[in-house]
Formats: structure tokens, sequence, C-alpha cells
């Protein structure tokens, strides 16, 4: 299949199952409570998150036509070939050098990088695969690592041992060391780097369903729906995975960041994500020592890592302290 | 309390093996010798020269043979020579500790105290618009990647100001200050956010509690308070905190390594990276992974001296 | 204390006013070992310590050839049918002092050192990336091919240190030690370029005790560390992670013996006798922005210019007018060398298989390419663009030749895409446009966007190429099983003759034979024209089959040529008798330094900007004063 049609389907099943989430959610008094103070409390760094899932979601749907390439939405913001022959300053009329007029005279809010291509669609590009890095993985992450966390916490015993054991190996490797070393030997791309993050990210919400799960087992509600012969796998459906999904939904906003940040060290290790902000920040942090000195490009990447790490811990926190104030001492 | 400490040591070796049998799946497995011997030799080399650096890279043997090697040769510190150049990785480890310590450990006796200082400054006056400013300048300084903090340092600092060498190395102790101030300043400005937060909190839990509140209302000041009874009671988790982060100062600062061009271990590890030289990276893990779990079992153990209530679940 | 202890000198105070000459490396070396070493920074260590037994002069271009290690440059000789060069080595010339030859500190050098390192050459498990270029040489593939055997064979032979192994194979029978000064090398045919061989470390005088004593065992060095040479430096550190020092060898025969004005060892403008230095420091710099901003702090002597800072540095092709106040002087040279885009030809769709519509297509996308624009865009210009393989300098160039294939002509283009069954780029098998994938080993995110500048210029031709930016690994993978389409190569000279341009393309030297030649390319006519051109001196029917050669290529189109490699160098004003040489041999015998000066200017360059520092006090202060208030308040 074709890679924008993947992209299209898995955006429409990312929006279905948000939809559903919510309809779920929404029945219940605690998340419905949750999600009103979150709102009062974070109002602006919520906003800000939201557009850029929303900007992420747009760029992942693309069609073909007219031309031979799928465009996506945001690509469709902006003209077919909008594109110089190399760097121009924001709103320049001229090349940076030469001073040759611009195709686009003027158009260029954020300037052209060293091949011409706008900034601000590059950066706005970028948020795709911030979000991709960060939640993918995590979507990817958290069924297994619950899997793995719920099973060992329920079963206990000879699986819980396994699975604790299998936890403290990956834990003991330091995290940056683990992902290259993944990298390195899985080879270079999205998957691979997804996958890398995924394996890292995967002991922190395992460890901590596992820790829950020991916890809500020992319940007087478990206990009894288990002496009225409900099927085990009906209680942990029902009685467990429901009482976890807050802690899951605080561990992904504070693991979240993590990923994002990693990757950009991973970029400039060469072992990044094409298009990712830490790429345009690794291509574009030679150019402070331009004379004039060339910033658009650094600021644009930089300013849009910043502002979606700043908005996600500030929801974090929030997160945090909206959904389970005993974790508040828990660092990520 | 020994038996626990045996218990403890024991089943982090057991860690440890496993550390080092995933590492072998990762490196014997998913990429083959053949793999190895290719990258290091270049694609020119005759079959001939490519059999005779897997023999004499030992890589030879059969799966269970290398397995067991692979278990003798890293428990017993005997890393082997790099795929890269042929250097005993050994010698390159101790080569690079030293570089490594002078630039982590000044690092990290200068920013636990500033760290701590900052976030008793912040506890102290918890509630106030100090507290509410501190905190919100630790979530900025938090978001920035740390390669910001490289660039811009180096650019600011280095470039435009002059004070310190951009980079560079040079172990002769008339002139290694130079080359360290720059990056153990930009490490612990990079550092402080996530840290001053991290310390704030456990503060600030530690003075609700009940045995500071009787202090407070004995008539204690406050400057007081927070030095005798919550910063002596929140030792715990700050040692936790220290503790597993010491593992890093022998790994080293990648990032600010290679940035800075100190050949320590951190530079090892990106020239490994760049080199595809996989026998010196898995050492590196290793090391990494021997050095953490150290560290826990170390904190463990303190857990277990300074508060008897804690107990290994 | 802080702004006291501000500085930004990174050498000893003590350093300042030796006659060391300072530069940086990138990469650490690979490998010292003479046989092997090809990179650029392992030649940079190596040439001054391993002398060898020709040298280029310092002055003169074109490029000719003086004595070093040999009294006299050898004339061919026939003898027998066969061809012989006799050296004639100098007598009394001493190894550096080494403790390989315990209980000696040193010893004379002899021929048999100089046949010595042909056998290394010769030997497989060397793994020489040469080898493959002395097979002229009478018996010595042979010599390689029964080591081999040998060893498979017989296990206590190949435990033998290798200078056992090759006496008992009883040496090259190509390289004849006659006596303590006289060897000879014998060529069963023609090869007018082996002379520049012997200006290269490769052939440079090997001790054998270094060989076998450097083993790498037992805490010893191997001998890829540790150089045991003649040269007029040696190597006085090595931590190739961060730096390497060399100084002056007393043992070199210019210092031993100045008396002999030999021309290896005296300046040929000013008649001193050299070295002009006492040592090299070379200090590492991974990155090339911090190690260029300290060549402007005084602290490098010469670098090359970064393209981010070319601006600033070179106005109308000329040095700037601040920088030239400042002393600074600036070299240009083209390096004889090539750029350029290889088609794999063993490719079913680019290759020879799709016959005239592989040619029609490689032409089209030849013809989109502006690697002018290129240059600006990526080198600040710095490049000669290339219409055929051979650069300036090189025998066969013609500055006038224009290939029609290298113009920017999209109408032309998309006339041979239809030509070649592609329509606006669109393959009918598809309905798609054209996939072509493009294969680069740079994973680094600076280095794609070159790619990605080519990808989009085929995109106008309504190509899709894709970029595939694979680990070393891979890509060494799919050269191998021949699975690539596009990729981008550079070759420099490994010495100033056509031949060794030219036979990138010849089939002899095929990548899936394991040579350079990446492209695959074959043709019988091309191959024909090569050997005869090969073997000829430098005249008109040369001339004619070069041209001839051209042709083919140009039709052909089996490469896109992009670029002949400019070296823009700078050096500061205390830098005395620097000349480019585009080959890279080593020179800094020749260079010297005015120490005074540099120390002078190193201070007036880079006095600290102190007020920050206050400023920072005083926001700590303002920071802290609220809290120590209150304290003390409460405490009263």
């Amino acid at each position: 299949m074709e890679p924008h049609v993947v992209s299209n389907v898995v955006v429409v099943s990312i929006v279905v199952a948000a939809a559903a989430v919510w309809w779920a959610a929404r029945r219940s008094p605690f998340w419905r409570g949750a999600a009103r103070d979150l709102v009062r409390r974070r109002p602006w760094a919520l906003a800000v998150v939201g557009v850029y899932v929303l900007v992420a979601l747009l760029d992942s749907i693309a069609w073909i036509g007219p031309g031979t390439r799928p465009r996506s939405v945001v690509d469709r913001f902006f003209p077919a070939a909008f594109h110089e022959r190399s760097y121009s300053a924001p709103l320049a009329r001229v090349e940076f050098y030469g001073g040759a007029p611009l195709n686009h005279p003027g158009r260029h809010l954020l300037g052209t990088d060293i091949l011409g291509r706008d900034t601000l669609h590059q950066m706005l590009k970028g948020a795709r695969v911030a979000l991709l890095i960060g939640g993918l993985t995590s979507l990817l992450v958290i069924p297994l690592a619950l899997l793995f966390g719920v099973s060992a916490g329920y079963l206990g015993g000879r699986v819980d041992a396994v699975v604790f054991f299998l936890m403290s190996v990956i834990a003991s490797i330091p995290t940056l060391l683990l992902l290259v070393a993944l990298i390195m030997v899985l080879g270079k791309g999205p998957v691979q780097v997804c996958v890398a993050l995924g394996l890292t990210s995967w002991v922190g919400f395992c460890r901590i369903a596992r820790g829950e799960t020991f916890k809500l087992r020992e319940l007087d509600y478990v206990h009894a729906a288990r002496a009225l012969g409900v099927a085990e796998w009906r209680i942990v459906l029902q009685h467990v995975v429901p009482n976890l999904a807050h802690l899951v939904v605080i561990t992904f906003a504070l693991t979240f960041s993590g990923m994002v940040l990693s990757e950009a060290i991973l970029a400039w290790l060469g072992l990044g994500i094409d298009g990712s902000w830490g790429q345009m920040i690794d291509q574009a942090r030679d150019e402070l020592s331009r004379d004039p000195a060339i910033v658009w490009n650094l600021l644009a990447a930089a300013s849009a890592l910043f502002g979606l790490i700043l908005a996600v811990n500030l929801v974090g926190d929030a997160l945090r302290d909206v959904l389970d104030p005993r974790t508040a001492r828990e660092r990520l | 309390m020994l038996a626990y400490v045996i218990r403890r040591t024991a089943y982090g070796f057991v860690t440890l093996l496993g550390v080092l049998f995933f590492l072998f799946v990762l490196f014997f497995f998913v990429t083959t010798p053949e793999d190895m011997a290719r990258r290091a030799l270049g694609d020119k080399a005759p079959p001939e020269a490519v059999r005779q650096w897997i023999v004499n890279h030992g890589y030879d043997r059969p799966l269970p043979t290398l397995l067991a090697e692979h278990y003798r040769r890293m428990l017993t510190f005997d890393f082997g020579r790099s795929d890269a150049d042929d250097v005993p990785i050994t010698k390159r480890l101790r080569e690079g500790v030293g570089p490594s310590l002078s630039l982590t450990v000044p690092l990290f006796l200068l920013s636990l105290p500033i760290a701590l200082g900052l976030a008793l400054l912040v506890a102290f006056f918890r509630e106030t618009y100090i507290d509410r400013v501190g905190v919100v300048l630790c979530v900025l300084a938090m978001s920035v990647s740390m390669l910001l903090y490289i660039i811009g340092g180096q650019y600011l600092i280095g470039k435009l100001l002059r004070w310190f060498p951009i980079s560079g190395w040079d172990p002769n102790p008339a002139v290694v200050g130079r080359f360290l101030a720059l990056p153990v300043l930009i490490g612990v400005l990079a550092g402080l956010g996530s840290q001053v937060r991290f310390y704030r909190t456990v503060f600030v839990e530690e003075s609700g509690r009940d045995h500071v509140r009787t202090a407070r209302a004995k008539g204690c000041g406050e400057g007081r308070v927070m030095f005798r009874h919550v910063l002596r009671n929140a030792l715990i988790p700050v040692v936790t905190n220290v503790v597993l982060d010491i593992p890093f100062l022998f790994v080293g600062s990648l990032l600010l390594e290679s940035f800075f061009g100190i050949p320590g271990l951190g530079s090892l590890t990106r020239e490994a990276i760049d080199g595809n030289d996989f026998a010196t990276l898995r050492t590196m893990v290793f090391i990494g992974a021997m050095l953490f779990i150290g560290a826990q079992i170390a904190t463990d153990v303190v857990y277990t001296v300074v508060d008897p209530r804690v107990r290994l679940e | 204390m802080l702004a006291a202890a501000c500085t930004n000198n990174p050498y000893p105070d003590a350093d300042a006013t030796r006659k060391l000459e300072y530069l940086a490396f990138s990469a650490p070396p690979k490998t010292l070992d003479p046989a092997v070493s090809y990179t650029t920074t392992d030649q940079v260590v190596i040439g001054p310590i391993y002398e060898t037994l020709l040298e280029y002069h310092y002055r003169d271009r074109p490029y000719r050839l003086i004595p070093g290690l040999a009294a006299a440059v050898p004339q061919p000789e026939e003898r027998d049918g066969r061809i012989v060069y006799r050296f004639h080595l100098r007598d009394d010339l001493l190894f550096q002092e080494d403790a390989c030859f315990a209980p000696r500190a040193t010893r004379q050098v002899v021929a048999a050192d100089v046949a010595f390192s042909f056998m290394r050459l010769a030997d497989p498990l060397v793994n020489s990336p040469v080898a493959s270029f002395l097979s002229r040489i009478e018996g010595f593939t042979a010599f390689g091919e029964r080591l081999a055997a040998e060893r498979a064979r017989d296990a206590a032979f190949a435990a033998k240190p290798a200078h056992e192994q090759y006496a008992q194979l009883g040496g090259i029978p190509g390289v004849v030690v006659r006596s303590d000064t006289e060897v000879d090398v014998v060529l069963t045919a023609p090869h007018p370029q082996l002379l520049y061989w012997f200006a290269m470390p490769f052939t440079a005088p090997v001790p054998w005790e270094a060989v076998a004593h450097w083993d790498g065992r037992e805490g010893r060095d191997a001998f890829a560390e540790h150089p045991v040479g003649t040269g007029p430096f040696r190597l006085a550190h090595y931590d190739k992670q961060s730096r390497i020092v060399l100084e002056r060898n007393p043992n070199w025969y210019g210092i031993r013996h100045p008396e002999w004005r030999a021309p290896g060892a005296v300046d040929p403008t000013s008649g001193r006798p050299l070295p002009f230095l006492e040592g090299v420091e070379l200090r590492r710099d991974r990155e090339s922005i911090p190690a260029f901003t300290k060549f402007l702090q005084g602290y490098y002597d010469m670098s090359g210019i970064i393209e981010e800072s070319f601006d600033r540095m070179v106005k109308d092709d000329r040095l700037s007018p601040d920088m030239a106040a400042r002393g600074m002087q600036l070299e240009k040279a083209v390096i004889p060398s090539i750029f350029y885009l290889g088609f794999n030809m063993d490719d079913p769709v680019v290759g020879t298989a799709a016959g005239e519509r592989g040619r029609a297509l490689r032409q089209a996308m030849s013809l989109a390419i502006d690697s002018r624009e290129f240059t600006r865009i990526f080198q600040n210009g710095r490049g000669v663009p290339a219409e055929s393989p051979l650069p300036p300098g090189i025998f066969g160039y013609d500055a006038d030749y224009v290939n029609p294939y290298r113009q920017i002509d999209l109408e032309r283009a998309a006339a041979l895409l239809r030509e070649a069954g592609y329509p606006g780029g669109i393959d009918p098998a598809t309905g798609r446009p054209l996939h072509l994938t493009f294969d680069t080993q740079d994973t680094t995110s600076r280095g794609l966007l070159r790619f990605q500048y080519f990808a989009n210029m085929w995109r106008r031709l309504g190509l899709d190429v894709e970029i595939v930016a694979t680990t070393y690994n891979q890509f060494q993978d799919k050269v191998r099983r021949g699975a690539y389409q596009l990729f981008m190569w550079g070759w420099v000279a490994d010495y100033p003759d056509p031949e060794n341009f030219l036979f990138l393309l010849w089939s002899g030297a095929a990548r899936s034979k394991g040579g350079p030649n990446t492209a695959n390319f074959a043709d019988p006519r091309y191959d024909a024209l090569f050997t005869a051109m090969r073997d000829r001196p430098d005249d008109a029917e040369r001339l004619a089959l070069i041209r001839q050669m051209r042709a083919l290529l140009e039709t052909e189109c089996p490469w896109i040529p992009l670029f002949h490699m400019e070296a823009y160098t700078l050096m500061h004003g205390w830098m005395e008798n620097v000349w480019p040489m585009g080959l890279s041999v080593p020179t800094v015998k020749y260079v010297d330094v005015d120490a005074a000066m540099r120390a002078r200017l190193r201070e007036e360059w880079n006095e600290p900007i102190r007020w920050p520092l206050a400023v920072l006090a005083g926001l700590a202060v303002l920071l802290v004063a609220p809290a120590v208030r209150t304290y003390m308040r409460e405490r009263r």
C-alpha cells in the first residue's frame, strides 16, 4: 500500500479511537470531572497541544492530484512550487547570498533553508514527526506494557518473576546507550527509532501497570467478583484495566516529552528521523557561524520543539495533580 | 541485614547476566560477524581478509561457544579489541576514564549544592510568587533541548565572549581547567531545571509533615526548620537521585564530551557509533549497565541503613 | 578569580615561542601503517615520518619527481624483454631510534627494507588498498597468492612472523636486492606511472624489526599505531583521539648530513637546510566550526574555509580586506579530483541492460543537474564544474571542452525522457513517476541536504528519486549485491596521470571485482582505448585516445561529472614558505613560522569580554538578597 494511504488510514483510526474514548470517558464522572479540572487549570497549554495535534493530523491526510505526488492538507496551504534556490531571510524579497530576486518575494514568513525550502512549512511538518515519535510509539507500547504489567501483577508467581526480570534487565541499561545500540543494530529509519524508543519507555509503563495491579488485585470488589465466579479475563478487563487508565495517561504525558527530546539527540548522532525538528536543529546549528548569522531555521525548529515540550510538560503536571495526587513525588 | 545485602547483590548479578544475554542477541544474532567484518574492512576486502578478521576477533565459532565466550570475557573484563582499529578496548577505557571523570566530577559536585540550594530557596518561599516563578522557570528550562544549551552556550560564551576555548582537550594540568570550564558551566545550567523541580517537590512535601509542623509550632524559625528538619528528612529521595546519577559520571556525558572534544568515554561511544564499532559499543553498554546496577544495589543498602522501615519487597 | 582565569588559549603558555606548527584534524587516523593508510589524516601524520625513495619538487609545476632516499630518479631500462628500474639508495641512511632495534638504538636503511615493503604490499593479510596497482611487477600478485596458499596449507608457517614467511617464499621475483644500496624493480609490462608510487608512503622502507616487535600483543603497540620511519620527523606523542605531536628526527639524513645538500633536504628557493620547524602539534577538532573559530583566534596556523564563513573570508575571489588586514594569506588550488553522480550500469533500469532507453534516461538526468548551482549553494562556488572525468592539471584536460549533456536543458531532457519511454517522467508500467533510488552512506542530517538537492532537480523532470540514507553496512551490502541505482562518489588523484582517473570506468576495476569502478561501466570499446592509452607516454596519440574515450563517455553517460574540488587554504601572516601542493604530499619540512609574531597576535586577538560577568554577579545578588533579608528578619 502507498505510504500516504497508510497514513490516511492511521489518521482515520486515530480519530475514530479518540472519539470512542471520548464517548466512553464522558460516561464516567471521574473522567468528566478530571477533564473539566484540567481545562480550568491549563487552558493555554491544552490549546497549544491541540494545535500541534491538529497540524500533525492535517499533515497526515494526503492525496494525489493535481500533480503526481501525494500532498497533505498542510502542503496544500502552501503554493505548489513554494521554494527558492537557497537561503532567504524571513519575508525577504531577494536571496540571502547574491541578492537574486526570489520566486515568491516576501511570502516566506520564516525564510527558507539552504535548499530554498520554506522554513514555516518544514516547521509545521515537523509536528507530524514529533507526534509520530511520541504518540505512535506510546500507542504501540502501552498495550504491550499493559499486557505484561497486568499479567505480572495479576497472576504473580512465575509470570511476575519473568516480567520483573525483563524489566530490571532493560531498566539497568542507561537509556541513551540502549537507544543507540538498538538503532545501530536495527538500522536507521522511522520504524527502527520508534521501536527503540518503545523498548526504552516500555519499562516505565510496565512497572506502573504491574505495581497498580498488585494493589487492585487485593481490593474487595475484585475479590468479590472472583468469589462470584466471574471469569478472570473479565475481571481484568472490567475492574483492573479501567482503574489503571489514569496512571497510563499520566505516564504517557511524562514520557512523551522525553521521547521527543531523545529523538533530537539521536538526530544529532545521525540516527534520527527525517524531517524531525531535531534534524532541523542539527542541520541549522552550523549556520550560526555564518556571517551575518542565519538564525531563522534554528529558531523556528527550536521554538516549535520547545513549545510542544513545554505545553506537554505543563499539561502532564496538571494531569498528575488532577488524576493522581499521590504520585506527585514520582519523577520520570 | 547481611543476608539482605547478599540477596540484593545476587539479584543484581543475575540481572547483569540478563543484560549480557540481551546484548548477545542484539550483537551476534541481529547483526552477524560477517556484517561486522565488512564494516570494519570495507567492501574491497578480499573474502580471505574477511575470514581472517572474523577468526582474529574470535567470531568464527558456533553460537553456543560464542555465547559462553561472550560471558566469560565480559565478566572478566577482557573486552577484546575494537572492531574499528584493533586497539584493545580496555586500553581505550583506561584512557577515557580520566577525561570523563574530570568533566563529570566537577559537574556533579557543583550542580548538587546549587540545585539543592535553589530548591531550598524556592521551597522556603513556597506558595509565594518566588515559588511560582521558580517552578515555571524550571519547567521552561526542562523543555529546552540539551542540544540548544550546548549550541547556545558554545556560541555565546566561547565565541562571542571569548572566556574559554570553545572546545578541545589537553590533560596538561596547566591548561586542563580552561577546557573544562565551559562544558561544566553548560552542564550545570542544563541539568538545573529538572533537579531543582524534583528537590523542591521533595522539600515541599517534607515540610508539610507532622514533625515539621510541630517544630514550627514550637517556635523554630523557618530557616532553621528548613535546614534542620526538612533537609535532613528529605535526604532519602535526594540520596536516591544522587546515587542513580553516579553511573553517568563514568559513562560521561556523551553530548558534552563530543561537542567539546573531550576524549572521554562519551566520546569513545560517539566514536563507536560513527565507526560502526560494535565491540566497543557493546562494552560501553555493558559497563553502563554494570555501574547502574551497582548504584541501585548501593542505594537499596543505604536505604536500609538510613531508614530501617524501608525493606525490599 | 573567574575573571582572572578567563583565557581561551588551548596551549600551555610555555609553548608560545617555540617553532611549532599547529594544525587541526577532525577524524582520528585509521592506521599509521604506510602500506595501508589512505586517508588524508593518515597521510598528514605518516607523510613526514616515512620518507620515500622519490618525492615531488616543492615548487615546480607540472609536478616533477626528485630523489628522496634514492640518490637519483631512475630511468627504465629494457633487459631481456622486461623493464627494469634500478634504484640506488643513499648510503648512511638511518631509521629513527626505536625500541624495536634493541639492543641497538637504530640501524642502517638497506635495499632489503624496500623489498620488505613491497612484500607487505603484496601480502593479502596486510590488505593494502593499492596492491592491484602494482600487479605489473614481476611475480607480485603470485607472491601474495603463494603466501595465502602456504598459510592455508601449513599452520606452523602461518604462525611465523611475517618477515620469516616472506624469506621462506624467497620474496618477490620482480624486486631484486642487488646490494645494500641497490634494488631493481622488474616489470613484465610497461607502467610509466610506476615511479609515482615511489613518491607515496606505501613504498617507503619499513624495518622488519618494527613489524615483528610492534605486534599489538602483551601491551606492545600495534605497528599500525607505532610508525618507525626515516623521515625528518618522528612521532613524539600519539593520542589519536585528541592530540598528535611530531618532533624532529635527529637521524634524518638532512640533519645528519647537511653537507650532502640533497635535493630533498634543502629549500629550493632559499637553499636553507630543512626542516625549519621544531615539531608539529595536531589537535583533534571533530567539528569544523570550532576548528575554524580557533583558526581565526590564531590557535591553528592553517585552515580550509568552512562553508559558513566563506563570505566573510573571501570577497570577489580574493581575501576579504579585514582578513588581509590581519596579515592572513589565501592560497587557491584545484585539487586533481573528480566528484560525480554515478549510475550502476548493472541495473536493469538505468544500466546497460536497458539499452537505448537506459542511455536516453541517463542523458536526460544529466541534463537536469546544474553543478555550478550545486557548488554555489553548498561550496560557496568552490569547485570547477566538470565536463569529463579529467581535472585541470592532468594531461588530457581540455578547458574548452563542452560536454553537450552537461548543459542545463530541461526541454531536451524531457524529449530524451519521451524517447526513453518515460514521457513526463511517468513510467508506463505503473502509470506513476519513474521511481529510482539514490543510495548514500552519509546518514548525517547535513549530508542529506546535498542529496535532496539532486532529487529536487530530477523531480523537475517528473522523476521520483528516493534518497536512501543507509548505514555504511547496508550500503556496502547493496554494493556487493549490485542492488543500487544512483550514487555520488569522489576520487582524488593518487598521482598526476590521466590513467589514475580513466581507470575508474575500466571494466577491469569494476566494483563487482572489488575495484573502484562503482558504476560497473563495462564497454569493450572503452577498455580497448584504455589499455592502449594507459602505457603510452604523454604524446599526441595518447591525447587522441583520451579524446575518443571522452566522446564515448559523453554519449554513454555512466557518470554525471559534477566538479573538480578547489581548495582554498587560509594561513596566518606568521606562516612562511607555504606552497599549495594539491596532491596529498608531505610538505611540513619546508614550512616555517614566526613564533614571536604569532604569540603577540594571539594575545591581541583574544582579550576576553568581561562585563557580562559583573552583570551576572549583580543578578545573583538580586536573587539571593530578598531571601537573606527574610531569613535574617525571622531569626530576630
